[in-house]
């Protein structure tokens, strides 16, 4: 086993750990706060599949920018009658198993998926400095609708939010 | 990290050092803001411990280590801890990423009756293609410092620093990340040893199809970008959370924000957070607009012949020259580590309303301006040539 | 990827260096004396009226949206800028101006809608 796959098993172990961590601790900080130690080492693997860029945009996106709004919203609510309200009932039940079989399901079709797929190597490009200019290259040519695409869908993004915000009542409004 | 241990082993020393010297910067600097603040409000200053008071330094350090060890009880324990060494982090990792001068070669040489091969060796702790935006991605993981202190203190002053702290940060982050695109369209590049290769020999620019050189003005980004480095320095005090922006810890309102609870060398971790994260903006600065490590008209290479003339060997001369220039990058740093103390002292504290407007309402539309304005330029001046 | 193991190195070797400066700094100073006065939490002279959760305005939130949405606007715009003059190299400079022009336009239509819908407000 060369370094790279060393490094990559480690991190692979890592992400796997802190995502146990976000599901299986009962206070709702420290499963933000292993969702952003996920979110980061997530972000090494990008860096280290020739990615850099992806990697940086992971950072500041996921870790930096998502994360952190849910670090904010639950340090400052007290979410002791909510919890109670997610971890009793019959619909609660429902919801876990649900979820819990459509996990395994997911699970299940990834494996399937990966034994059907063909690794070829060589297919790395001139990843070092040339990765993010291949990018956007391909995202302003192939992909120019769906940018444009984006652009719209985040303005409607922010006037559903600006309008959520607006509702006055409610347990949590002002 | 290398291929031998002596690779490996200088490497690390490399990367320790420049993380000692990030935290070593500190006292000197505390000092700095002491006496500066002393002069600007014509007072002394710390002058009775040692000459110029320098020695405050270590009474204070010493100070610092021998505090009682006392925490409230109804603190979140673990967090509470972890939140000091949290906001260590991003500036350490942000400033190792930042070149601080030429790589130096190390030629082959015997060691225990091997040959060791040539060596280059980066004068940064790593090299990142990516130099810029793992740079905005680190410093963006500096909220959660403060807002793990925020909670763990369990005191509404501290919550509502960190909260203020956060929102501030994440909204001159915007403005950060915008009023560099149009320094990156010119540069082409996100790494920031081509940036500092881009900014050598006289200022050059293609003007209406000639080429234009005006030999005495350096090549530096800040006559390309005035406007974008005037944003990136404003975005840059407002995301250090130095006045005028200090609203986490304004005194009058919240005592001193998400590290009231805090006292001893746990605040102090915090301090070099804050001083880190200076340091990487003056970092960036200097990177970006005025020139990183280059010394106006003069080349590396003349340093390390005249030096090589001199009777070194090839390998102090290389490392001599990437010290030379370690020394023009680290002026300039401290140069703008005064400006920041020097604005901290002369402007009064903005509103929390005043400081949201500032960001959103004024750094970003002319962020967005400048980067239309660049881009049109750019396509016209390129088209038309 | 030797860069990618020097910063987890870094990573760790910061942390080690904090955690080990708390431990070291925990053994040698005086034992900490318990008192109930030391022991409530920071105010300024008088008990505490309440404890770090109240309720707060929305509007944090909110600006915590809105900044992740123009946050991901301009990561965009970063491939684009650096290889701007690519592009005009190789004539497609027109089209990808445009392409961004329709994009900022969004981006400009977004903001100025929300500084007018006063969601940028602070009282």
């Amino acid at each position: 086993m060369d370094m790279t796959t060393i490094l990559f098993y480690i991190l692979a172990i890592a992400i796997v750990v802190f995502s146990l961590g976000v599901v299986m601790t009962a206070n709702p900080i420290f499963s933000a706060l292993f969702l952003a130690l996920t979110m980061v080492t997530l972000a090494f693997v990008y860096f280290l599949l020739n990615a850099p860029f992806i990697a940086g945009v992971q950072l500041i996106v996921y870790a930096g920018a998502v994360v952190v709004l849910f670090v904010m919203v639950m340090m400052l609510f007290d979410l002791k009658q909510e919890k109670e309200a997610f971890t009793k009932g019959k619909f609660t039940g429902f919801l876990k198993i649900a979820s819990a079989g459509w996990l395994c399901g997911l699970i299940a079709g990834a494996i399937y998926m990966s034994t059907e797929m063909v690794v070829s190597g060589n297919q790395i490009l001139d990843v070092n400095k040339a990765s993010t200019k291949i990018l956007a290259k391909e995202l302003f040519s192939n992909y120019v609708f769906a940018f444009e695409a984006l652009g719209i869908l985040l303005l409607l993004i922010a006037v559903g939010a600006v309008s959520i915000s607006r509702i006055k009542g409610g347990t949590h409004a002002k | 990290m290398g291929t031998d241990f002596f690779e490996i082993s200088i490497n690390f020393v490399k990367m320790v050092a420049i993380f000692l010297l990030m935290v070593q910067l500190v006292p000197a600097l505390v000092w700095v803001e002491r006496r500066g603040s002393a002069f600007i409000q014509n007072r002394f200053g710390p002058n009775r411990v040692g000459p110029l008071g320098l020695t405050q330094l270590l009474a204070d350090a010493i100070k610092f280590i021998f505090k009682e060890e006392f925490i409230p009880s109804h603190t979140r324990k673990f967090l509470f801890y972890a939140a000091p060494v949290m906001s260590l982090i991003p500036g350490a990792l942000a400033f190792g990423s930042i070149p601080l001068s030429l790589p130096f070669h190390v030629e082959a040489f015997e060691l225990f009756g091997q040959t060791m091969g040539p060596y280059r060796f980066a004068f940064q702790s790593f090299e990142m293609n990516v130099g810029i935006v793992f740079v905005l991605g680190i410093s963006s993981l500096g909220a959660y410092g403060m807002l793990t202190a925020g909670w763990a203190s369990v005191n509404k002053y501290s919550v509502f620093g960190a909260l203020r702290a956060s929102a501030q940060m994440i909204s001159y982050e915007l403005a950060l990340g915008l009023s560099i695109v149009g320094i990156l369209m010119i540069y082409g590049t996100f790494d920031f040893a081509d940036m500092i290769a881009y900014q050598t020999g006289p200022l050059t620019f293609t003007w209406l199809g000639s080429e234009m050189t005006i030999p005495f003005l350096p090549n530096w980004g800040i006559f390309y970008q005035p406007l974008g480095a005037l944003l990136l320095f404003i975005a840059m005090f407002a995301e250090t959370n130095r006045a005028p922006f200090d609203l986490p810890e304004a005194e009058a309102e919240l005592v001193a924000g998400y590290h009231t609870e805090y006292g001893g060398l746990k605040m102090n971790m915090f301090y070099i957070g804050e001083y880190g994260h200076m340091m990487v903006a003056s970092a960036l600065m200097t990177t970006f607009y005025f020139g990183g490590y280059n010394l106006p008209f003069v080349e590396p290479e003349t340093i390390n012949e005249i030096l090589l003339a001199a009777g070194f060997s090839a390998t102090k001369a290389s490392l001599l020259t990437s010290f030379t220039f370690f020394l023009v990058l680290f002026t300039k740093l401290l140069i703008f580590l005064w400006i920041f103390i020097w604005v901290r002292w002369t402007l009064p504290r903005f509103r929390y309303d005043q400081l949201m407007d500032l960001g959103w309402k004024k750094l970003l539309p002319w962020a967005l301006g400048n980067t239309i304005v660049t881009a049109v330029v750019i396509f016209v001046m390129k088209t038309w040539s | 990827m030797t860069s990618l193991v020097a910063v987890l190195i870094l990573t760790l070797f910061v942390i080690a260096f904090g955690a080990g400066l708390l431990y070291l700094v925990s053994l040698v100073g005086p034992k900490p004396k318990f008192s109930s006065l030391k022991d409530a939490s920071y105010e300024c002279g008088l008990p505490a009226q309440e404890t770090g959760h109240s309720k707060i305005p929305v509007k944090f939130y909110l600006t915590a949206i809105l900044f992740i949405l123009f946050d991901i606007e301009i990561i965009f715009m970063y491939p684009w800028a650096i290889s701007f003059v690519d592009f005009i190299e190789n004539d497609m400079g027109l089209h990808v101006l445009l392409s961004m022009g329709f994009f900022l336009f969004v981006f400009i239509f977004g903001l100025i809608w929300e500084i007018k819908s006063r969601a940028l407000e602070w009282e």
